[in-house]
């Protein structure tokens, strides 16, 4: 939860492994670091065993990278591919029974304000689309309902990955899959239109395709998730295995569907504009507030 | 044996784009060479997926990648530079944020 815990005891540097030592002395903790600085210096996630090629290992990379205090953040997690990613990383991850994830969080999320008043301590959740749109849904939704400040990421993969291919909430409507032979019935559930009607005050939909852009959608959720409310992120990060695409075209694909179906979608609301402009030096929205009020005048 | 990504270093660091970094699915896989101006795979960790591939022939179009056996790659690549991997610190400004 700071630097002096991921520090090793004086003396005992020499016993920790290579790895440790070089995530101590050239680790992006306590330092400003960008994606487009990746490979100068050592990442906080480490080896892990997802699939090759897996998109959505790239996003939770990419993520980890734009985290803007990662000595002061939780990860909560549940059940699905994530979690074999996001547990190797050297940022304290809670693992959340299937369904209760934002419950948990809500209540981290107020420990931590309690118990470090005067310090901005981040929560994260972060979970596939079963995770949160299906079985922790009723959570999800009353945890935006109360205005709890934590940003919730969803791994939208379209299926269940790690169970051998069901359908889920937010697949699209006829995907024929291993264990939905017949295809799916249903629409895709329009997550970020009700995020945005629960009270969200950032909504974000993004695809990996675009490094710079996850980042930036990061930094700001985290942000506004600080003082403002809640925010939500959605990522379309594919299930090569279950959608059968062939590794070396998986950016193939998420192009095609970022110009089909998954458009860069983003919702600020006002005060979390002013917010970012007045505090972080977010010098796009101070002009638009500008513009917005000598508008109204 | 299996199949690991290569980059031409001559290709490389005359471009530097650094776009396959950013896209290696796998941490601390793709490093950057600040000397030499290339970018370079830590063999060991790669896991032969091939997005880099297509990273650098369509998004970057500079062909510099090749997926080849872990056998054949070339020697001072494999070993000199994985080695004596070391990261950049300069470039690393002190987070405004809590402070």
């Amino acid at each position: 939860m700071s630097l002096d815990y991921v520090k090793s005891t004086p003396g005992f540097e020499k016993f920790m492994p290579k790895d440790y030592r070089d995530l101590i002395d050239h680790g992006p903790f306590g330092k400003k670091v960008s994606v487009s600085q990746v490979g100068t210096f050592k990442e906080i996630l480490e080896e892990h065993p997802m699939c090759a090629g897996c998109a959505m290992t790239l996003f939770i990379r990419l993520s980890l990278i734009a985290l803007p205090n990662p000595e002061d953040t939780i990860i909560v997690g549940t059940a699905g591919c994530g979690r074999l990613a996001i547990s190797q990383a050297a940022v304290p991850f809670v693992y959340g029974n299937y369904g209760d994830t934002n419950a948990v969080a809500s209540g981290l999320k107020r420990g931590l304000m309690t118990r470090f008043p005067d310090k901005h301590k981040d929560v994260v959740v972060m979970a596939g689309d079963g995770g949160l749109a299906d079985i922790g849904f009723s959570m999800l939704m009353h945890s935006w309902f109360r205005k709890e400040k934590f940003t919730t990421i969803m791994l939208d993969n379209e299926v269940y990955g790690n169970t051998g291919g069901q359908e889920s909430g937010m697949t699209n409507i006829g995907s024929v899959l291993k264990m939905a032979p017949l295809g799916k019935k249903f629409e895709k559930i329009d997550m970020p239109d009700l995020a945005r009607t629960a009270g969200c005050a950032y909504v974000a939909l993004v695809v990996p395709n675009n490094p710079k852009r996850v980042e930036q959608c990061i930094k700001k959720a985290t942000l506004i998730a600080r003082e403002v409310g809640p925010t939500y992120i959605q990522a379309y990060t594919s299930c090569n295995i279950e959608y059968a695409i062939p590794t070396d075209k998986v950016m193939e694909d998420a192009k095609n569907v970022e110009n089909d179906r998954y458009q860069f979608k983003e919702y600020i609301s006002e005060d979390a504009k002013q917010y970012l402009a007045e505090k972080w030096g977010y010098k796009e929205y101070a002009k638009k507030a500008i513009q917005t009020t000598e508008a109204a005048k | 044996m299996y199949l690991v990504a290569n980059i031409d270093p001559g290709i490389c660091g005359a471009t530097s784009c650094t776009l396959c970094t950013q896209f290696c699915p796998e941490a601390n896989t793709i490093q950057y060479d600040k000397e030499r101006k290339t970018a370079f795979v830590s063999v060991d960790r790669c896991k032969g997926c091939a997005q880099c591939v297509w990273v650098c022939d369509n998004m970057a179009k500079h062909h510099a990648i090749k997926m080849i056996m872990i056998d054949q790659l070339p020697e001072e690549f494999a070993n000199k530079l994985t080695k004596n991997m070391s990261y950049e610190q300069e470039n690393l400004k002190p987070s405004p944020i809590n402070k």
